[in-house]
């Protein structure tokens, strides 16, 4: 999988070969994972909520970001598309996540991603749960005048800006 | 000089007084018009008003009848989600799998969906500006309206396992296109064709040659034969695709910010019209009348000599909040760089 995600940036596979890829990968996993050990130390990178904002339900991108995390051995808890900001918070407090991956392909939902931030804020949560986002019109700019913690262009870009933010602490933050 | 004089003029290799300028206005006319964008969305009269105010607001050159790309898909039995001052977005594919797709039928552009509603505003507005501007509407490309029927991650999936349900997907789409185009040449304007989920972002060329092509070659062929220019818009990155989206007849190319006018103008340049690129987002949205004007000059240096014209364009529909003050300026820098083009900082 992690080199269906080269070709794919390569521009020699594009996401039907991904998804079929993904598809093999999952069927595997299905196969194998009675005989894994469980919480084994490749599935325990970090635990990651992600959904697609409200107001949107193009889900394609989050859907392969969560799939090249998994490959990278995240464990993704998948709300889906057309979230409240509320639940992402609530979901991930419940889930003891790491992370918030936010995602969207609409500009009329940017304002949702940057909420889920303020209620993290309001609850002091953000030093323990990281947030990234992503989405054609999100940009870098744009994750720095939200406050968000990290931005990719792309699923696998998304596997770096996550390991990235396991690794690294919780900067100090001005307002 | 009106608008219709201008692309006469640019499709004639005659001087202009300034090159074509489409802000691409989609729900913003709402905001011109004071409406919620729901409203424009299933009344005709609403609809067709919004954008004849927001051309006289802002001077630009083509009027696109356009709120989103899923009214064909929705009257072909797709749930559309509308909320009261948002973006339409799709609730759930028209059909669950593969297995359904004999229950889908080609849309009906006199009773199904809003297609009724949206016709009338075309026929409105040609009434109105038809005589002075470019009226065009918004015509969902075969292959992602398909993406619409049976969910675009479905639809990928089948692009590789069962291709002729794809196939059969597209052959009913095109057929709603061909329709929809009918009644909005009927009516006086202009089909002018959107197919995003073409775009190399998502499918490989060998799938846009399969699933898109022929499709989009019978479309643009049918509206040209009516005697309309076509212009194909696909966002996302479509470097890959130039050649074949040339291919299927269109006379103009409409590229996003996420591909190079310098390069789709050494690519296919000679055969045909570019449209592009200022950032829709970055720039129209988040920044401010002088980033405008910046993005407009790069836009003009870079595809302002391609051999078949440029027409200075958002690279995709601009969001609804759009701030009028930078509308106003894309289309003040078009002005000021005039014609002969002056983009060289000196003589700004």
């Amino acid at each position: 999988m992690r080199r269906a995600g080269d070709l794919f940036e390569r521009e020699e596979y594009f996401i039907p070969e991904l998804l079929i890829c993904s598809d093999a990968m999952y069927a595997g996993l299905r196969v194998l994972q009675p005989h894994l050990p469980s919480g084994s130390a490749e599935r325990k990178k970090g635990i990651v909520v992600i959904g697609v904002v409200e107001g949107d339900t193009h889900d394609i991108g989050k859907n392969l970001v969560k799939i090249m995390l998994e490959t990278a051995g995240f464990e993704v808890v998948d709300l889906g598309r057309d979230v409240p900001p509320a639940i992402f918070v609530e979901r991930a407090e419940f889930a003891g996540a790491h992370i918030i991956g936010l995602s969207t392909l609409m500009t009329t939902t940017m304002g949702a991603m940057s909420e889920v931030i303020r209620l993290l804020d309001e609850k002091r949560a953000r030093s323990r749960i990281r947030v990234m986002v992503g989405g054609g019109p999100v940009s870098q700019q744009f994750a720095n005048r939200i406050g968000a913690d990290g931005y990719a262009a792309n699923a696998s870009g998304a596997v770096a800006v996550a390991t990235r933010l396991r690794q690294a602490p919780a900067e100090s933050r001005v307002p | 000089v009106t608008p219709i004089e201008r692309f006469a003029a640019l499709a004639a290799g005659r001087p202009l007084d300034r090159l074509p300028c489409v802000p691409i206005v989609g729900n913003t006319a709402a905001r011109v018009l004071g409406v919620r964008t729901a409203e424009i969305r299933r009344s005709g009269e609403l609809l067709a008003r919004a954008h004849t105010a927001a051309y006289r607001r802002f001077g630009y050159d083509v009027v696109r009848v356009f709120t989103d790309l899923y009214v064909q898909a929705e009257a072909m039995g797709a749930k559309v989600r509308v909320p009261e001052d948002e973006t339409a977005y799709l609730q759930k594919p028209a059909i669950a799998n593969a297995h359904e797709v004999d229950r889908l039928l080609p849309a009906d552009p006199g009773k199904d969906g809003c297609l009724p509603a949206h016709r009338e505003a075309v026929a409105r507005v040609v009434d109105d500006l038809g005589d002075e501007a470019v009226v065009t509407a918004a015509v969902t490309g075969p292959f992602t309206n398909a993406s619409f029927l049976v969910g675009a991650e479905t639809l990928a999936r089948l692009a590789l396992r069962e291709p002729a349900v794809v196939r059969h997907l597209c052959e009913i789409s095109l057929e709603t296109a061909l329709r929809w185009a009918d009644a909005i040449l009927d009516a006086g304007a202009s089909p002018s064709i959107t197919d995003p989920m073409l775009s190399s972002t998502v499918v490989s060329p060998r799938q846009f040659r399969e699933f898109g092509l022929p499709y989009l070659e019978r479309l643009v062929t049918h509206i040209r034969g009516r005697g309309k220019a076509v212009t194909l818009h696909i966002c996302g990155k479509t470097r890959p695709v130039w050649a074949l989206m040339a291919d299927t007849g269109a006379d103009c190319l409409s590229i996003d910010n996420e591909a190079s006018l310098t390069e789709a103008k050494a690519a296919v340049g000679k055969r045909v019209c570019l449209m592009g690129n200022v950032p829709p987002v970055a720039v129209l949205f988040e920044s401010d009348p002088a980033g405008v004007r910046q993005a407009v000059r790069t836009c003009v240096r870079e595809g302002g000599d391609n051999p078949r014209g440029l027409v200075v364009a958002s690279g995709c529909s601009l969001p609804t909040e759009t701030p009028f003050a930078n509308i106003d300026a894309m289309v003040r820098a078009v002005d000021e760089i005039g014609w002969p083009l002056r983009v060289t900082e000196a003589s700004a």
